[in-house]
């Protein structure tokens, strides 16, 4: 390691183009956001952006509703993603390479083309549709777009990905002996996995969980594709009190809560991580 | 210890994951406007129509300089950050980190919003000023994550003897390190480039009437249109995306830096 008199000033050079321009343009607006929070246009120090957000019907509505669907597609993810990791991380090196690029493609995507696919799918005249009335399940088309249900496939297939990823990279460090010992101990597959895998790749699995519930709660695309305004998640109305009812003191206060969610959630983490070693 | 049920969840979460690529990649050639399944016919009208429609062609050109500037920009100002953080230790290098990686931990959407309320509140500002500010604030922790992965993996000493046998600390760092880097750089580079190519949530506030990012020029129009264009323009930045991705990965194995 280097150590010379003047590191300090080194250091202090280095970090500091980027560290001007984050703190300017990144740390100055989020500091000016919270102010709107509590300072309306009228003038003057007060809390009722806040209560008036928890207070109102709509707005506590939509805030539960995004935790709950937040909560729902991680909860799918894991299911979806523990299996499939596990057999992704005890493959030869080189397909697993190629397997893996295929689970990041749809993260090199953008939203927008991703979630165009579901309203193909779910449509009026859509892929499911088409098929239970060509198989006389219904008479009539259903209505999947602007529902829950629409918002969760479509928010699952976006994020399902970051809990890939994860679980895969802690999976592939649990060595082939421990697996083999606990079978050789009489352990059958079943509790192999759940004694051994789970506790052994739990990093990985916290790690994808935060990311994709915290990707849910605040993704934008897909509840504006998939919900509109009549299924409103946190982002949708924050877009929908800045631009359409232009009210900036209180789409100021639903991205503090926004903030406030992700924050926390990450918070919580980052404490389980120190208990946890 | 990997079972047959194993391999069928595997299955499972590829036909998810890839699946809706299929059906946009048939929906972009079938000749039914109203986007019925499954699709009849064959055309290539959708992909003509991308072309003809001068709002995607402008917001394409846009996204790409966007793209370019704001990861070029954020590399050039990580890159020394990344070397602090990875060749000295000093006590508030923790601040530091938290700083470049919080505007990751902020949601895109808000970002937008927050900035464009303080840009109105400095004055006048051109749209492509501020979109190229936010695009460059949300890059930053890539580019320093990055960087410094690939810094850490180079031996500090070689760069020590450069510098006993003469070299002044810079000529040190652009002789010796910085061609070792190269994978690196461009991982972070592939990397940036795509988060700014394809962002929506942070672009949507900052955009201005005619300056639009691509994404948001089709989210755009999805509000009022209804047909395969924008399938057909979808099929193209994924194929775009994909030859992009696997020469990356091929060349410099992108997966482990995501």
């Amino acid at each position: 390691m280097i150590r010379r008199p003047n590191q300090t000033r080194t250091i202090i050079l280095l970090v500091a183009p980027a560290f001007v321009f984050v703190l300017v343009f990144f740390v100055l607006p989020l500091i000016f956001l919270l102010s709107q929070s509590v300072l309306p246009e009228e003038g003057g120090f007060t809390l009722t952006g806040y209560l008036d957000f928890f207070q109102s019907r709509v707005s506590r509505i939509v805030y539960l509703r995004t935790l709950k669907l937040g909560l729902i597609v991680t909860g799918i993810s894991v299911v979806m993603s523990y299996p499939a990791a596990f057999v992704l991380a005890r493959m030869p090196a080189r397909r697993r390479s190629f397997l893996m690029s295929l689970v990041i493609l749809p993260l090199m995507t953008n939203a927008v083309a991703r979630t165009f696919a579901w309203l193909i799918i779910l449509g009026r005249r859509g892929m499911i549709n088409q098929t239970l009335l060509s198989l006389e399940l219904v008479e009539n088309p259903l209505r999947f777009i602007f529902t829950e249900t629409a918002i969760v496939l479509g928010l699952t297939q976006l994020f399902l990905p970051l809990m890939v990823l994860p679980l895969v990279s802690a999976m592939e460090n649990i060595p082939n002996d421990v697996l083999e010992a606990a079978r050789s101990l009489g352990a059958n597959r079943l509790t192999t996995f759940v004694r051994i895998v789970v506790p052994l790749s739990s990093d990985g699995l916290v790690l994808g969980a935060t990311l994709v519930f915290t990707g849910s709660v605040t993704a934008f695309v897909t509840p504006a594709i998939l919900g509109g305004s009549r299924l409103l998640l946190m982002s949708t109305l924050l877009r929908q009190k800045a631009v359409i009812i232009f009210d900036q003191h209180a789409a100021a206060v639903v991205a503090v809560v926004m903030i406030a969610t992700t924050l926390g959630v990450n918070l919580l983490l980052r404490v389980a991580r120190v208990q946890h070693s | 210890m990997v079972s047959r049920w194993m391999y069928i969840s595997l299955v499972i979460l590829y036909g998810f994951l890839l699946g809706p690529f299929l059906i946009i990649f048939m929906a972009s050639f079938g000749a039914n406007a109203n986007l019925a399944f499954p699709p009849q016919g064959f055309t290539l009208d959708w992909f003509a129509n991308v072309f003809e429609t001068s709002q995607f062609i402008d917001s394409f050109w846009i996204s790409l300089q966007l793209a370019l500037l704001s990861t070029i920009v954020s590399l050039i100002m990580g890159m020394p950050v990344a070397y602090a953080l990875t060749r000295f230790h000093f006590s508030w290098s923790g601040m530091v980190e938290t700083v470049f990686s919080a505007p990751i931990l902020v949601p895109g959407l808000v970002i937008g919003f927050a900035m464009l309320n303080f840009f109105v509140l400095l004055g006048d500002m051109h749209v492509m000023t501020g979109l190229f500010i936010g695009h460059t604030a949300i890059l930053f922790p890539y580019s320093v994550r990055v960087i410094s992965a690939s810094l850490r993996n180079l031996d500090p000493y070689v760069e020590d003897a450069a510098v006993s046998l003469g070299a002044n600390r810079l000529r040190g760092f652009l002789l010796v390190v910085l061609p070792n880097m190269q994978a690196g750089i461009a991982a972070a580079f592939v990397l940036g480039f795509i988060t700014s190519f394809n962002n929506v949530p942070v672009s949507l506030f900052l955009s201005g009437p005619g300056v639009t990012t691509l994404p948001v020029s089709m989210l755009s129009y999805l509000e009022y249109y209804f047909d395969p264009t924008i399938a057909a323009l979808s099929t193209l930045l994924v194929i775009f995306t994909v030859v992009l991705v696997q020469t990356a990965e091929r060349l410099l194995g992108l997966s482990q830096f995501v």
